[in-house]
């Protein structure tokens, strides 16, 4: 297959945009649907990306990939997933404030741990060792396969974010979210049910961060800052928290239009790659965050189809 | 015994403008009851503008602290009149806030990054003399940070506590609409508590800076600790801000004598922290199902 139309900064462009756009999915769960205020996306990334490596790369494995790969990433996506837990167990049942604190606070101690336990992770110097869990030939090719997976994957996600959707459960989630007392005093289990839905899209996000990390082969601690955390939270407002392709079109709008279309297409001076795109790219994130809170609080799509429905059938 | 002296007078004199800091947030969250985490940027503010003016201006590090509250201020009163009062009266939820605010951080952090330049800046200082303080040494410059941290840290409690203007913020605080009854001004007395609350951020940011570097994350840094502070002190009294603030410090200053590495501290402490929400929130919520 011909490849030449692929360059390196597109293949880099389009994993960001479909990366970001599947943690903004999970996070349109428990931020958009159920009002968990996840403000440590990075954290749950985090943990997946670390756990992966340092068990590929540091364990003696007795079989090669793909099941070196397959059993590495199974405990990176359930290590996020147990995170996940312990941290929803922590603050499911708190207030807004105290939620941000907790995930927020989760975030750090993962970025901690990555730089302090070097002999593990390589610390500030981070830790390469990391490959494809399969050999095509060139790079691109299997970065271009890498890319494919992660797509077909963030599809997986988006099946299961529409199917939560329409769904009794995901409706109970809804109803969690909107009023939780009078879900509770409905007999529904509402610490349960945010506690399940934190768990498994935190898991979701560790599962990214393992993707992330193989395509990198190189993990280093400054991939866990704050930046990974407000892209998935601006790709979700700006497209819309309430619905289900919200944090789709978002991220298209903000990764696709930075990390493709400018770094890419645009004929900027080079010098300005270095240090001011990314300021200003952060810059402009921060500005959109505010601008659609201000103006469009419901993002591009708006409220969900359901309150639409609601409002037709009752003349509201 | 030595432990314990090193503990207070390291934690004391390293995190004094945690407590500062600290003040200046918990002053806008018992007014407004969310959290504003654009304030982190106060700090950031303070510490560069105060820097920029010691460095080019030539002026004294203590000299440069009253323009680099006072800009911290108006950037606190403008983020307020231009994006948190807006919020307020278009009935934003407080989750929609919370992120409003952190949009307003990051372009706050990353435009201070654009005008005062990439690389890690430095206040001109000089060397001082070296006291010993319990049997630990500590610079004269510190010795007086932590002297100046506190004098502004109880002028700032006496001035909540004591003054009429602080007993209209306290007044506004507990109920608007009383407040409103009562004659109190609401406008006026949101717009002073949210430049004090800047002046304040400013000034530790200044602190903060002139202890160790300035970068675009001075404050984003400090952020998670300020935040820990004021949750765990509660929203009854600046006092008790004031007194969980210093307890951090010592705590941190403790951890760090005890463990290999000093992020182990801050690892122990947020966790520590976090326990303790829980609890306290458990606690909370049974007594809102009574």
């Amino acid at each position: 297959m011909n490849l030449n139309w692929l360059s390196a900064f597109l293949i880099t462009g389009l994993f960001s945009v479909v990366m970001v756009a599947g943690l903004a999915l999970l996070l349109h769960l428990q931020l958009g649907l159920t009002r968990i205020a996840n403000f440590g996306v990075v954290g749950f990334f985090g943990t997946g990306m670390y756990v992966y490596g340092v068990l590929y790369v540091r364990v003696d494995w007795p079989f090669g990939d793909p099941w070196q790969f397959l059993v590495c990433a199974l405990a990176g996506t359930v290590a996020a997933g147990i995170a996940g837990t312990v941290v929803g167990w922590l603050i499911a049942d708190l207030d807004v404030d105290a939620m941000l604190l907790g995930t927020f606070g989760f975030a750090t101690m993962v970025f901690i741990l990555a730089t302090t336990q070097k002999s593990l992770t390589g610390g500030a110097l981070g830790m390469g060792g990391l490959r494809f869990p399969y050999k095509l030939g060139t790079v691109k090719a299997n970065e271009a396969l890498w890319l494919l997976i992660l797509v077909i994957i963030v599809a997986g996600i988006l099946f299961y974010v529409a199917r939560v959707h329409r769904s009794p459960y995901g409706r109970m989630l809804i109803a969690v979210g909107d009023n939780e007392a009078l879900a509770r005093s409905l007999g529904k289990p509402a610490f349960r049910a945010k506690l399940l839905q934190f768990t498994v899209g935190s898991a979701g996000m560790g599962l990214l961060g393992v993707m992330y990390g193989v395509l990198e082969r190189f993990l280093v601690n400054t991939n866990l800052g704050v930046e990974l955390t407000l892209a998935a939270v601006v790709a979700l407002v700006l497209g819309g928290s309430a619905r289900v392709w919200g944090g789709v079109i978002g991220a298209v709008l903000t990764i696709g239009v930075f990390d493709i279309v400018v770094q890419s297409y645009l004929p900027l001076p080079k010098s300005w790659y270095g240090q001011a795109i990314p300021v200003v790219k952060q810059m402009v994130y921060g500005a959109t965050l505010i601008a659609v809170l201000m103006f469009r609080p419901l993002g591009i799509l708006g409220g969900m189809r359901r309150d639409k429905l609601m409002r037709r059938v009752h003349g509201a | 015994m030595e432990f314990i002296g090193e503990s207070i007078v390291i934690g004391l004199t390293q995190h004094a403008p945690l407590i500062l800091a600290a003040m200046g947030f918990a002053l806008i969250y018992r007014l407004t009851g969310t959290i504003n985490v654009a304030y982190s940027e106060t700090l950031t503010l303070g510490a560069y503008f105060g820097m920029w003016v010691n460095t080019n201006l030539g002026w004294t590090f203590y000299f440069s602290l009253i323009p680099a509250g006072l800009l911290a201020g108006l950037l606190s009163v403008g983020t307020y009149f231009a994006f948190f009062r807006p919020a307020k009266l278009r009935g934003m939820g407080a989750l929609e806030v919370i992120i409003l605010s952190f949009g307003l951080s990051i372009f706050l952090r990353y435009g201070l990054q654009f005008v005062f330049g990439y690389p890690v800046r430095f206040y001109d200082v000089g060397t001082t003399t070296t006291y010993r303080i319990l049997g630990t040494g500590v610079s004269a410059f510190r010795v007086m940070a932590l002297a100046s941290v506190l004098i502004l840290a109880v002028g700032l409690y006496l001035f909540i506590q004591k003054s009429s203007y602080g007993l209209q913020i306290r007044a506004l605080a507990s109920d608007e609409d009383l407040a409103k009854a009562s004659g109190i001004r609401p406008l006026f007395v949101t717009t002073l508590i949210w430049f004090i609350a800047g002046v304040a951020g400013g000034l530790a940011g200044a602190f903060y800076g002139v202890n160790s570097n300035v970068s675009y994350l001075l404050g984003w840094r400090q952020f998670l600790f300020i935040f820990l502070v004021v949750m765990v002190a509660g929203r009854k009294s600046i006092g008790s801000v004031i007194i969980a603030g210093a307890a951090t410090g010592i705590a941190l200053a403790a951890l760090n004598l005890r463990l290999s590495q000093s992020l182990y501290a801050q690892l122990v402490l947020i966790l520590a922290f976090m326990v303790i929400l829980k609890v306290r929130g458990r606690r909370m919520a049974e007594t809102g199902k009574v």
